[in-house]
């Protein structure tokens, strides 16, 4: 089985500032992998190395490769059209000021879709698989950032989801969310694992367990362990920090 | 490990800065200097035709006052999208438009006046320039002058008021809505043309009427300090004066309605 996204020794600088600190590990086809860890540990910047969104950050440097698909991301020339093979939902909702339907046909236009009736459907079908239909279908044309906080990260998944992402990235997507909704969008996540890969940072180490095939404990810029959720989450993970971590310990 | 970038950067902008103020010192010179001589100048303003002579300062001002806001906007779109923030020339551009913008309209105006006095001899050509009926004639080159300083005070007045404007508008527009458009595929163009733009444009229209404002109202001081000081025959004079103090609160309440359309759009969902 080959692996979906290979890192190997990735490390990045702010400035003169260590972000990542030479991580290493693979990415497996059809998996969650939760990505968990104290603020500073450098979650964030690895999705955005991923997504090369990374690149808007001026003082930023980046070494080592990532591969997705066996090809190195640096090597691909359409950075577009990479992005939209990576769906990103980042920690704050951001609704684009646009109404909700153009909010969720944002990314398919930009790639050159046009045609309406597909176009719809797509909305449905993004809005639905994030739980966010229901509440909104009588009111499509209204504007996206006029939403509740809650329903606008749901739109930013919606929006995510639009260009039928191979890698999905959720960025502590559950921030704004209450706990109904968030297990509505955890049933729906399970379904799209399916179809793609996810990847799942989360402050909320319940939210690991209850999703994640596979878990990656970050510290500092460092990857300390990384394993099988049961093993991560078991009385004896491969490292004590984890354990401490996991168990509130520190942190 | 951080204070060594950050006193780099200070003196950097040091130098900037006292460069610009240098430069400013040395243009100040010529300009006192213009006024001096025109001291003993004998001023008789001849209206033939005060509405020729509306029409065609009228002309002037929105013709080349259009031109100096397109010029900013362009300027400010270069800066703010294009250049990175630690970029030198984009550095002194901007310490710069901070000066330019700093200064008392009043200045400028005083500055219009040395450059009218000096190149054109009397105030006026001003109104000269229209008239048919007017037998003197003004050689082509002062005419050209003339228009050139116009022309010169007028992207001074305007365009750094309308870069920072944009600047500011374009600032607006906060990274995260930004990066989400990059994270959906979007290019740098899509993301200008589709999210920035449509959202600071309202914004980007209040400074332009705001530096346009600022003209009108720098150009109606002027003549109105004139008419009181230099003349008897006030008809087109005061004609004008009302025209541009006109036109300024026109502007200046079409800036500030906008400014609040805007807010009313996007920022009432802050709760």
């Amino acid at each position: 089985m080959e692996n979906k996204i290979q890192i190997s020794d990735l490390r990045v600088h702010y400035g003169d500032t260590p972000a990542l600190n030479g991580i290493s590990f693979d990415v497996h086809p059809n998996e969650i992998l939760s990505i968990i860890g104290p603020a500073q540990s450098g979650k964030t910047t690895l999705l955005k190395v991923i997504n090369r969104t990374l690149e808007f950050t001026p003082d930023a440097k980046v070494e080592g490769t990532v591969k997705l698909d066996g090809v190195d991301i640096e090597t691909i020339g359409d950075v577009y059209g990479l992005r939209r093979r990576i769906g990103m939902v980042l920690p704050l909702p951001v609704g684009l000021p646009l109404s909700i339907y153009d909010n969720v046909a944002f990314a398919p236009r930009t790639a050159g879709l046009r045609t309406k009736s597909e176009l719809d459907e797509i909305v449905e079908r993004c809005l639905q698989q994030a739980a966010l239909w229901d509440e909104v279908k009588d009111r499509l044309d209204t504007l996206g950032t006029k939403l509740s906080g809650g329903q606008q990260q749901r739109l930013t998944i919606a929006r995510a989801l639009s260009h039928q992402p191979e890698v999905l990235c959720l960025d502590e997507f559950s921030i704004a969310i209450d706990p109904v909704t968030t297990m509505r969008i955890e049933d729906v996540l399970k379904t799209l694992q399916k179809e793609m890969t996810i990847l799942l940072v989360t402050n909320l180490v319940q939210q690991a367990k209850r999703l994640a095939n596979r878990t990656a404990f970050f510290l500092n810029g460092d990857l300390i362990e990384i394993d099988t959720t049961d093993v991560i989450f078991s009385d004896t993970p491969a490292n004590q920090a984890t354990y401490d971590y996991i168990n509130g310990s520190f942190g | 490990m951080n204070s060594m970038s950050t006193r780099a950067e200070r003196r950097q902008e040091f130098v900037l800065h006292s460069t610009s103020f240098i430069i400013f010192g040395i243009a100040i010179i010529p300009i006192l200097n213009a006024l001096k001589k025109t001291e003993a100048t004998h001023i008789q303003v001849v209206s033939p035709n005060a509405l020729s002579i509306l029409l065609n300062d009228l002309y002037i001002v929105l013709s080349v006052g259009l031109l100096a806001i397109l010029l900013g906007i362009v300027c400010a779109f270069y800066l703010e999208e294009w250049l990175p923030k630690t970029n030198w020339g984009r550095r002194w551009i901007e310490s710069h438009v901070a000066i330019l913008t700093g200064i008392p309209s009043v200045l400028y105006g005083i500055l219009a006046i040395s450059i009218f006095l000096s190149y054109a001899g009397t105030l006026k050509v001003i109104d000269d320039v229209p008239s048919a009926q007017n037998t003197e004639v003004i050689p082509f080159q002062r005419h050209t002058t003339l228009f050139l300083g116009e022309v010169l005070i007028f992207i001074l007045m305007v365009m750094p008021v309308t870069i920072k404007t944009t600047q500011e508008a374009l600032r607006s527009v906060v990274t995260p809505v930004r990066e989400a458009a990059y994270a959906l595929g979007a290019s740098q163009w899509q993301v200008l043309m589709r999210h920035v733009v449509p959202i600071a444009f309202i914004r980007i229209l209040a400074g332009g009427c705001r530096a346009m404002a600022r003209a009108f109202a720098t150009a109606a001081l002027l003549i109105g300090t004139y008419i009181w000081h230099y003349t008897t025959e006030t008809d087109g004079m005061s004609n004008r004066f009302l025209l541009f103090l006109g036109a300024a609160l026109v502007l200046s309440v079409c800036s500030s309605t906008l400014v609040e359309i805007y807010n009313s759009i996007y920022n009432s969902n802050s709760a």
